[in-house]
């Protein structure tokens, strides 16, 4: 089986391209990071992400329209892809599959640590 | 765009541009954008604009940064110029020899080259300051025989000239008339300024040149016929330093001449005429003036008495061929018509207009104002600055290529690690880029050095300073890059093709018995040394012809002087003068020998009782009896001028002449034997006679020009008086004569010149070029010389195994010298052939410019291939001496 690499941000970006699914641009999924988990994100870090999850063809992109606001330059749409659903599918398999195998007693201590991961993840669209 | 939205900062939006990868930097742009409005509008424009840049600064990490592609590779071409120059540095520390050699060759042939670019450059910038140059025109007028030749062309035309001219074609917007033979003398305040250059002229004169005014201006410079414009040194001379706070616009001073005075005012300055310039005057004043004193006729005149420098301006349009045409097929019937004889004055006079730019360069008509330059001379130096640079390149190549063996291993190691051809071409054009920025300061050095002393022999105010003259440093900075490619490429593109196997195992891929392109570049070394001493040569032999041909007069102790200015006899002077015993002879003329036959006049020979205008030009000199024995000039028949055989020219009144004519006119009248002129009747213009001598042929003017024919008769208008001298204390009998003229003229100085000095000055600008050709071959020669011993150097190393064995087996020094000279012999020969017919056919083009020239001698041809193989032989025998001294176990023990 293939190896699906996600770091942590990466999987948040991801999962928010997801999110919105037709509206993910880079101030569309800045925003909707910074609100749904209230914590600030970098244009710079976004964007390293996006590059990176585009070269490893999670995500595939193209131009949309342009807007005054903009100063008359296009938006960069992205899109979740096969290979991308299949690392966020592998991603959680394999966060279930860890969950399952936690003893009981670990819980008193170890949430903490893994709260971020533990997120209502809402249903995802077929892409 | 909306206005009352808020930009982002620009600085770190072009930043971004710059770095960015181009493919991100829309979207990304776009939606930083974006941001910024909204944080602009939620806060204050102020963080938005921090919060914009901060996010960009972020942005500038890898992955988003552009490749570096570019970058990296400049980064990598600096390093590799680096270790290029270094490498570059220590070849040249290690091969000192060569080094010197180049870097001498190199700098005498770039400040060979940029003195000669100065020459030139000044030579070419004349009269192009006026800011209408390409319209103005100097009228000159040409003067045909009865036969229709051409007879002279003058500078000058007539005082009627301009003004018709100007009134009946629109083409001309401004004419004006130059009278520049005044000379009075100016008084200001009890000062005198003697014999200052008044030049007269008409007021269009400030419409067709741009003279520059500091006080007063164009249109105030001539309100009266009193009014007068001065130079700024002229200002200083009469008014002191301070002319200019004193304000002397208005003052009076006073020009006289000969007895008569008059008050004029001064109404401007102007700054002194530029040196590049074909003519330079001091002071401008109302032409009319002239005109009145001289009177409405002289004004007038439209024919003959050429004294009258006449400018115009044509409109920008002027059609010149078409309007020159014209105005000969009108002019000269309205104004003239016909002579007294019945011949039409058209047939006998032609305007041509001379663009001002051509004066300076091309014109050498009668009567130039000022010496002017000439073309041929601006070629020739051309030419040999030319060569000069191209041998000094040329030197670098052969030296560089001869180093082939010493860099072949390099470039096959370089080419190993993976050098491009084109990065080992880069490094061979560094190393000579290198070689010149090294040669420049010594060059320029050197020019400083030279530049006085150019300056001095070619009389001009030439500057070299690049600090301040930027085209000259960029001139220099272009002539850096060209001179570093012109002598690297061959070099960098020979080295570069080196084999890699070949160059690692060591081996001659350079057969040296091959032809190839050094050879080309050898032969083309000897073709400009053998062209040059060649040229040398000629020169020197023309000049040694000319030094001691006869010109047919006595010209040794020969002093001549103005005569004084003031009212006394002639005789009297004369016999003043004579008292001292040093002072054998003396004579009255109105010209001398080495001067020119400018003046004359219409002559008729009488056949019969029928007179028949002459055909030919038949100029006068005016002598007294004296004169042929003064400067021992023989009669061949008849007798010299006596007592009572002057002749009264006056235009109005027909008076018996008498006249010597020389043998050339005895013949062009049709006489074989001088016996057979005399006592035949002339008429020389209003007067009548006889011819009472036939005098031996002289050269007159230079040997230029052929001996013409010549009219002498004695008449009481002299000019000048000769005195010959006997040898003993010149200097003594030199104050005597300062002496004797002080008593007739106080006011001016006796400007006596020996005539043999005259005479020389008539050639001085050969002897100018000659020595100046002389001076950049033997630089030339130099150089060739020193890029042949470097060369040879380099070639007997490679062959020190080769002589090594050949000593071994039994060879001489001199066998194997012989044996390395036979290809240079061979070269030679080749050069030989090819340089001298092109030598020859430029030098003899030169020759043809003088009427009496040597020939070429067959020793003039042989020794330029002579001294070439001399100086060869003894190049190579320098080092192969060298060589072959060294133990042939010493060089063939390795390997």
């Amino acid at each position: 089986m293939k190896e699906y690499q996600l770091g942590e941000f990466e999987e948040i970006v991801l999962l928010t391209v997801a999110i919105l699914h037709d509206d993910a641009y880079g101030v569309s999924i800045k925003e909707d990071i910074e609100t749904r988990l209230n914590r600030k994100v970098s244009v710079s870090a976004l964007q390293t992400a996006l590059r990176r999850m585009e070269k490893k063809e999670y995500l595939k992109s193209e131009f949309g329209e342009a807007t005054a606001i903009r100063g008359g330059k296009r938006k960069r749409y992205f899109k979740v892809t096969k290979t991308g659903k299949a690392a966020l599918d592998y991603s959680k398999e394999t966060r279930m599959k860890l969950w399952s195998a936690i003893p009981d007693v670990s819980f008193e201590y170890s949430k903490a640590w893994i709260s971020s991961a533990l997120l209502p993840l809402p249903g995802l669209p077929n892409s | 765009m909306d206005k009352q939205r808020p930009s982002p900062p620009s600085w770190p939006t072009k930043f971004l541009a710059w770095f960015l990868k181009e493919d991100y930097y829309e979207d990304v742009q776009g939606d930083l954008e974006e941001e910024f409005q909204v944080k602009a509008n939620g806060s204050s424009v102020v963080n938005a604009k921090r919060w914009y840049t901060w996010q960009i600064i972020r942005l500038f990490k890898p992955g988003m940064i552009k490749e570096l592609e570019a970058q990296d590779s400049i980064e990598k071409e600096t390093t590799m110029f680096k270790n290029y120059f270094k490498i570059g540095l220590r070849n040249l520390w290690k091969y000192k020899s060569s080094t010197v050699i180049n870097v001498i060759g190199l700098s005498t042939g770039i400040a060979a080259f940029v003195l000669i670019a100065l020459f030139v450059k000044d030579e070419i910038s004349y009269d192009r300051h006026h800011e209408h140059a390409d319209d103005i025109y100097r009228v000159t007028v040409k003067n045909y025989t009865v036969d229709g030749d051409i007879s002279r062309q003058w500078a000058f035309a007539s005082a009627g000239h301009a003004s018709r001219l100007k009134e009946d074609y629109s083409e001309i917007a401004y004419a004006s008339r130059f009278y520049p033979w005044a000379f009075p003398d100016i008084n200001y305040q009890g000062q005198d300024f003697l014999g200052e250059q008044v030049i007269f002229c008409d007021p269009d004169a400030f419409d067709i040149f741009s003279f520059k005014f500091i006080a007063g201006n164009a249109e105030s410079a001539f309100p009266d016929i009193y009014s007068l414009v001065l130079t700024r040194s002229k200002a200083i001379k009469i008014f002191g330093n301070d002319w200019e706070e004193k304000g002397i616009i208005g003052e009076t001073v006073t020009l006289s001449r000969s007895g008569n005075e008059a008050p004029f005012k001064v109404t401007g300055v102007i700054e002194d005429m530029p040196d590049q310039q074909h003519f330079h005057f001091d002071y401008l004043a109302p032409i009319r003036f002239v005109e009145m004193i001289m009177g409405e006729d002289a004004a007038n005149n439209v024919g003959g008495n050429y004294n009258w420098l006449t400018y115009v301006r044509m409109s920008p349009d002027a059609n010149i061929p078409k309007l020159t045409q014209q105005a000969n097929d009108e002019f000269w019937d309205k104004y003239i018509g016909q002579f007294q004889s019945g011949a039409d004055a058209r047939d006998f006079y032609d305007f041509e207009f001379q663009p001002l730019l051509d004066i300076h360069l091309t014109s050498n008509l009668e009567g130039e104002y000022e010496t002017n330059g000439s073309i041929e001379q601006v070629y020739i130096f051309s030419v040999v600055g030319i060569l000069l640079l191209l041998v000094a390149c040329v030197n670098y190549m052969n030296i560089a290529t001869s180093h082939y063996s010493r860099r072949m291993k390099e470039v096959g190691v370089r080419k190993v690690i993976g050098a491009f051809k084109s990065s080992l071409i880069k490094q061979f054009l560094s190393e000579s880029l290198l070689v010149v920025v090294i040669s420049v300061p010594l060059a320029i050095i050197l020019i400083i050095l030279a530049l006085p002393y150019l300056n001095d022999f070619v009389g001009k105010q030439l500057i070299f300073n690049p600090l301040i003259q930027t085209d000259i440093l960029v001139g220099l900075l272009v002539l850096m890059l060209l001179v570093s490619s012109m002598a690297g490429l061959y070099p960098a593109l020979f080295l570069s093709k080196i084999n890699l196997v070949q160059a690692l195992k060591g081996e001659q891929s350079m057969n040296s018995s091959k032809w190839n392109f050094r050879s080309f570049l050898v032969t083309f070394q000897y073709i400009v040394t053998i062209g040059l001493i060649f040229a040398i040569g000629v020169i020197e032999s023309q000049m040694s012809f000319i030094r001691n041909s006869d010109p047919g007069y006595d010209r040794e102790q020969m002093v001549s002087l103005s005569l004084p200015r003031g009212d006394y006899q002639n005789e009297t002077f004369r016999n003043e003068l004579l008292k001292h015993p040093n002072i054998e002879k003396a004579s009255f003329s109105s010209r001398i020998p080495t001067g020119r036959l400018a003046d004359s006049w219409g002559s008729r020979f009488f056949k019969g009782d029928s007179a028949i205008a002459t055909s030919f030009r038949l100029p006068v000199v005016t002598v007294d009896k004296y004169f042929l024995d003064t400067y021992g000039i023989d009669i061949l028949a008849g007798e010299n001028f006596r007592e009572g055989m002057e002749t009264n020219l006056q235009q109005d009144t027909i008076v018996t002449g008498y006249y010597i004519v020389n043998r050339a006119a005895s013949e062009a009248l049709g006489f074989d034997e001088p016996d057979e002129a005399v006592g035949k009747k002339l008429g020389y213009g209003p007067s009548a006679g006889r011819i009472v001598g036939v005098m031996e042929n002289f050269h007159f003017e230079s040997l230029y020009s052929e001996i013409v024919p010549t009219l002498f008769l004695t008449r009481d208008r002299y000019r000048r008086i000769s005195l010959k001298l006997r040898p003993e204390n010149i200097r003594e009998t030199l104050d005597h004569i300062e002496n004797v003229y002080a008593q007739f003229d106080a006011e001016t100085d006796p400007n006596y010149r020996f005539v043999d000095d005259l005479f020389n000055e008539q050639y001085q600008q050969e002897e100018r070029l000659g020595s100046m050709i002389k001076v950049f071959a033997a630089i030339a020669i130099l150089i060739g010389c020193l890029g042949l011993i470097g060369m040879v150097g380099f070639i007997i190393e490679t062959k020190l195994k080769e002589i090594g064995v050949r000593k071994v087996l039994g060879a001489s020094s001199g066998s194997i010298w012989m044996i390395i000279s036979n290809r240079f012999l061979i070269l030679i020969g080749i050069a030989f052939v090819l340089g001298l017919p092109l030598a020859y056919w430029f030098m003899n083009d030169w020759l043809e410019n003088f009427v009496y020239r040597t020939s070429v001698s067959p020793a003039l041809i042989i020794m330029p291939a002579i001294i070439a193989i001399i100086l060869t032989l003894l190049a190579i025998a320098y080092q192969t001496l060298k060589a072959t001294k060294v133990n042939p176990v010493e060089c063939l023990k390795d390997e």
